[in-house]
C-alpha cells in the first residue's frame, strides 16, 4: 500500500528578522496506490514543500503526512524523488549515479548490475555508463536521475519540476517517455510543475494551487478526458491540439489568474534550504 | 585563449606563443651571457656570469660538494622535510576542517582559535620554533606543519560548505546514512576546494622552510644559501635559488598529477 | 508531530545554531584557547623559558613599550617593520599592476613577459635574501627587494585576469558611442579589471608582510622580525612571543583594511 495522505498539512517557515511565513495553509490531499498526481500553481505556493514533506525531506507544522498510512519520519527507498537540478554526484559514473541507492542498501552486486544494466537500457543509457555527469546533455543527466530513481523499485515517484530545467524540444520528448515509462511501471507519483499543458498531459489528476498562502484552488480528473480522446494512442502534439485539451488548459489558466488577482504574490521569499527550527 | 599556430615550413604548425617564449628565454640569456661575460658590463660580484654558475653547479654536485653536503644531498633532505610537514598538515587538517564544515557546533568552538592564530605567519613562528626545537630537523618541520595547517583547514572547510545541500538530500533519499553522506557526498565534493588549499600552501612551504634554513641549518638548500651568501659566492647564491625553484616545481607537478587522478570527474578547464 | 531527524541530516546548510548557542561556544572556544595555554605554562611541565604565560607576554609588552629591547622600545619596531613593508608593496603594486594590465591588452608583452616569469614563479621569496644582501645591503634594499618578490607577482596576476576579463561587449559598446582608445582605457578597461586588482591586492599584501616578516629574520638591525630574533638569542621567549603578537595585530589589521575596501568597491559596483 503506497497512497499518499495530506491531513491538515501546514507548514510555516520562520523569517528571518522575525515572524512567520505561512506556506501551506491546511491541506487536505490525497493520492490514491498507483494513481499519478499533478500539482501546478506559480512560484512560491507550497507545490515543492508539498512534495518535500512526502519525501521525508520537510515536516508539516500542524497536520500529518502519510505514506501506506504509516506517518513519514524521514526519506525512504520506498519513495523516490527527481529534483528539478538532477542532482546527480559529479563524481560518479553514470552507472555508480544509477547504483548508488542500491549500494547504500548493501544490495548484492550481480543484482545491483543487472538492475542497472536494466535501466540504462529502459532509459536509452547505453553507451554512457561510465561517464560522469558533465559529459551528458541535460536531457540525458535527467535520464540517469529517473533510472537512479526506477531502480529502487520505490513505490512512489516524488517529481519536483524534473523537466524545468530542460529545453523546450527535450522536455517534449521526456514528457513522451515518462508516460511510456508511467505505463509499464505503474507508481504513485507526485509531480509538481508550473507547466499547465505538461500536468494536463501526463497526470491522472492535476491539482491546482495558489499562494499566499499555499492552498488547493481545485482538483481536476483529467482521466475522462484522455480516455474519452483516445490520448493514449497520439503522440503529445497532437494531444495539446485537441479541443478538449486546450479547454481544460484555458480552465485551469482561468483559475490561476482568478487567484493571483485576489492575493498577489507573497512578501517574502521562501527559504532555499529548510531551517532545523 | 586562442593559440594560433603558424607554418614552420617544416610541415607542422609552432604556436606562436611558443616561438615569442622561446625567443624571449633565449633572448635572456644572452643578455645575460653579453652583460657579465661577453661586455663585462656588469661587476661578477653583483651578477656572475654563466660560466661562473656553471662552475659552482659543478663544484656542488661533485666529490664534497658545499656547506657541507652535494647539491643532492641538501636538496634530498629539504624535499623530505617539506614533504613530513605538509603530510602531518594534511592528515591533521583537513580532518579538522571537514568536521568544521560539517558541524555549526564545532566551527563556533573552533573558529577563535584560528582568528587568532591565522594573522600570524607561519614564518613569524621560526623564532619560536628554534627556541622550542633547536635547529635540527623538528622545528622545520613543526613551521611547514603550520604553513600548510592553516589553509588545509580552510579549505576543506570551505569545500564541505561549498557542496550543493541538494546532493545532500538527493543521498538521503536514496536512504544514505550520515557516514555514507560523508564518504560518498561531503568529503568528494569538498576535494577541489582542499587541492586548491594544498597548491597554495604548497608553495608557502618551500618559502617557509627556506627562511628556517636561513635562519639556520646544517644541511639543505637554505643552507648552502646561507654559506654562499656569507662566502659572497653568487654563482652559488643562483645555484641556490635554481634548486629552490625546481624543488618546488617538482613538488606542484606532482601535486598536480596527485590531484588529476582525484578530481577526475571535472570538465578539464 | 514526526519524530524529529538527526542534526546535519541535510547537511550543514538545512541546520543553523541559536544565536546564543554560538555565542556560548565561541566564547567557550577563546576561553579555552588562553586556558590551554595559560594551564600547560602554569603546570611547571614545560620550563618558563620555553612557554611563558598569556600574562607574561602583556607583561613584555608592556615592558617592551616602555623600555627599548633590541636598540628601539616596541612602538619604533613597529613602524619601522610597517614603513618597510609599506614602502616594498608600493612598489610591488606600481610596478605589477600596469604590467599586468599592458599584458592583458597587449599580446605581444604577454608573450614575452610570461616565459620569463613563469621561469622565475617557483623561486621562493626568502630564497632571494642572499642576493638582496648582496645588491642592496642590508639595510634598507634588501628587505624592500625581499618584499618586492614576494608580493608582485599577485599583482601582475590578478591585474592581468582583471583586463582579460572585461568584456569585448563594453569596448564595443564604448567605442560605438565614440569612446577614444585613452577614453575607452580610463572608463571601461581600468574600472573593469579593479574589482579583480582589489582582490589581488589583499593576497599580495598578506604575502608581503609575511615577506617583510622572513627578511627581517634574516638581515635588519630594527623591526619585529629582529626583535623576535633577539629575543630567541638570549632565550627570551616572552619577547618573541610579544613580537609575534605585533605581526598578527599588523598582519590583521592589514587583512580587514583591504576587506573593507574591497567590499566598498563591490557594494557601490554591485557584485563583482
Amino acid at each position: 500500500m503506497s497512497e499518499i495522505v495530506f491531513e491538515g498539512v501546514t507548514r510555516r517557515f520562520p523569517l528571518p528578522r522575525g515572524g512567520e511565513f505561512l506556506a501551506i495553509d491546511r491541506i487536505d490531499l490525497r493520492i490514491e496506490e498507483r494513481e499519478f498526481v499533478a500539482i501546478v500553481g506559480p512560484s512560491g505556493c507550497g507545490k515543492t514543500t508539498l512534495m518535500r514533506m512526502a519525501a521525508g525531506l520537510d515536516f508539516p507544522t500542524d497536520g500529518r503526512v502519510l505514506v501506506g498510512g504509516k506517518e513519514v519520519t524521514g526519506p525512504g527507498p520506498e519513495r523516490a524523488v527527481v529534483f528539478q537540478q538532477f542532482a546527480l554526484l559529479p563524481w560518479k559514473t553514470v552507472r555508480e549515479n544509477i547504483g548508488f541507492g542500491l549500494m547504500c542498501k548493501r544490495t548484492p552486486k550481480a543484482e545491483a548490475d543487472a538492475a542497472i544494466a536494466r535501466y540504462v537500457e529502459l532509459m536509452g543509457l547505453s553507451g554512457h555508463e561510465d561517464s560522469f555527469p558533465h559529459q551528458l546533455s541535460g536531457g540525458m543527466q535527467q535520464r540517469v536521475a529517473i533510472a537512479r530513481a526506477y531502480v529502487m523499485q520505490p513505490a512512489a515517484l516524488l517529481m519536483d519540476e524534473p523537466f524545468g530545467a530542460l529545453d523546450a524540444q527535450t522536455r517534449i520528448v521526456m514528457q513522451e517517455e515518462l508516460v511510456r515509462l508511467a505505463r509499464r511501471n505503474p507508481r504513485t507519483v507526485i509531480f509538481i510543475t508550473h507547466a499547465v499543458d505538461e500536468a494536463i498531459y501526463l497526470a491522472d489528476r492535476v491539482v491546482v494551487m495558489g499562494r499566499n498562502p499555499g492552498r488547493i484552488i481545485e482538483t481536476i480528473d483529467i482521466r475522462p478526458l484522455r480516455e474519452d480522446g483516445g490520448w493514449e494512442a497520439m503522440p503529445i502534439e497532437e494531444v495539446m491540439d485537441t479541443p478538449a485539451f486546450t479547454h481544460m488548459r484555458s480552465r485551469i489558466w482561468k483559475l490561476l489568474k482568478a487567484r493571483e488577482q485576489e492575493r498577489p504574490a507573497a512578501p517574502a521569499p521562501i527559504p532555499a534550504t529548510v531551517p532545523a527550527k | 585563449m586562442p593559440t594560433e599556430a603558424r607554418s614552420s615550413g617544416w610541415g607542422f604548425a609552432v604556436p606562436r606563443r611558443a616561438v615569442v617564449g622561446l625567443a624571449t628565454v633565449g633572448g635572456a640569456l644572452l643578455l645575460w651571457w653579453l652583460a657579465t661575460s661577453g661586455l663585462r658590463l656588469l661587476n661578477p660580484l653583483r651578477l656572475p656570469s654563466p660560466q661562473e654558475v656553471w662552475a659552482a653547479f659543478s663544484q656542488i654536485s661533485t666529490g664534497q660538494g658545499y656547506g657541507g653536503a652535494t647539491l643532492w644531498q641538501h636538496a634530498l633532505h629539504s624535499l623530505w622535510l617539506v614533504a613530513k610537514g605538509f603530510a602531518v598538515a594534511v592528515a591533521t587538517g583537513i580532518p579538522l576542517g571537514l568536521l568544521m564544515g560539517w558541524s555549526r557546533r564545532a566551527e563556533a568552538l573552533i573558529n577563535p582559535i584560528f582568528l587568532l592564530l591565522r594573522p600570524i605567519p607561519a614564518l613569524a613562528w621560526i623564532p619560536l620554533a628554534i627556541v622550542w626545537f633547536g635547529l635540527g630537523d623538528t622545528g622545520k618541520v613543526f613551521v611547514i606543519w603550520l604553513t600548510a595547517f592553516v589553509p588545509s583547514v580552510i579549505n576543506a572547510f570551505t569545500g564541505v560548505r561549498g557542496v550543493d545541500p541538494v546532493l545532500i538530500a538527493a543521498a538521503r533519499t536514496q536512504g544514505a546514512s550520515t557516514a555514507q553522506v560523508i564518504r560518498h557526498v561531503v568529503v568528494p565534493g569538498a576535494m577541489p576546494m582542499i587541492f586548491t588549499g594544498l597548491r597554495l600552501s604548497l608553495q608557502a612551504s618551500w618559502t617557509t622552510l627556506v627562511a628556517a634554513e636561513l635562519v639556520g641549518a646544517f644541511f639543505g638548500l637554505g643552507r648552502v644559501l646561507n654559506v654562499a651568501g656569507q662566502d659572497i659566492f653568487p654563482g652559488m647564491i643562483l645555484v641556490g635559488m635554481a634548486a629552490v625553484a625546481a624543488c618546488g616545481a617538482a613538488t606542484t607537478w606532482l601535486l598536480g598529477r596527485a590531484e588529476r587522478r582525484v578530481v577526475n570527474w571535472r570538465p578539464a578547464v | 508531530m514526526a519524530k524529529r531527524r538527526d542534526r546535519n541530516f541535510l547537511g550543514p546548510a538545512g541546520t543553523s545554531l541559536g544565536l546564543g548557542e554560538f555565542w556560548a561556544l565561541t566564547a567557550a572556544g577563546f576561553v579555552l584557547f588562553f586556558a590551554v595555554w595559560g594551564g600547560v605554562a602554569a603546570s611547571g611541565w614545560l620550563p618558563p623559558n620555553l612557554l611563558p604565560s598569556p600574562l607574561a607576554v602583556w607583561d613584555t609588552l608592556v615592558r617592551l613599550w616602555n623600555q627599548p629591547f633590541a636598540g628601539h622600545v616596541y612602538a619604533e619596531h613597529l613602524s619601522a617593520s610597517i614603513q618597510r613593508f609599506l614602502m616594498g608593496w608600493a612598489i610591488a603594486v606600481g610596478i605589477g599592476v600596469p604590467l599586468g594590465l599592458l599584458m592583458g591588452w597587449y599580446r605581444l608583452l604577454d608573450e614575452i613577459v610570461t616565459p620569463l616569469f613563469d621561469a622565475m614563479r617557483f623561486v621562493a621569496p626568502l630564497a632571494w635574501v642572499p642576493l638582496a644582501a648582496l645588491w642592496f645591503g642590508t639595510g634598507i634594499g634588501g628587505p624592500l627587494l625581499i618584499i618586492f618578490v614576494g608580493s608582485f607577482a599577485p599583482c601582475v596576476i590578478s591585474a592581468y585576469r582583471g583586463a582579460r576579463l572585461v568584456e569585448t561587449r563594453l569596448v564595443e559598446a564604448a567605442q560605438t558611442l565614440g569612446a577614444s582608445s585613452r577614453q575607452v582605457m580610463l572608463h571601461v578597461l581600468i574600472p573593469g579589471a579593479l574589482p579583480s586588482i582589489i582582490a589581488g591586492l589583499r593576497v599580495s599584501a598578506g604575502l608581503g608582510w609575511q615577506s617583510l616578516v622572513g627578511s627581517e629574520l634574516i638581515v635588519v638591525g630594527a623591526g619585529l622580525g629582529y626583535l623576535m630574533v633577539q629575543g630567541q638569542g638570549n632565550l627570551n621567549t616572552t619577547v618573541v612571543i610579544a613580537g609575534m603578537v605585533g605581526i598578527g595585530v599588523v598582519g590583521f589589521a592589514i587583512d580587514v583594511l583591504l576587506r573593507a575596501v574591497e567590499a566598498a568597491f563591490k557594494r557601490k559596483w554591485g557584485q563583482a
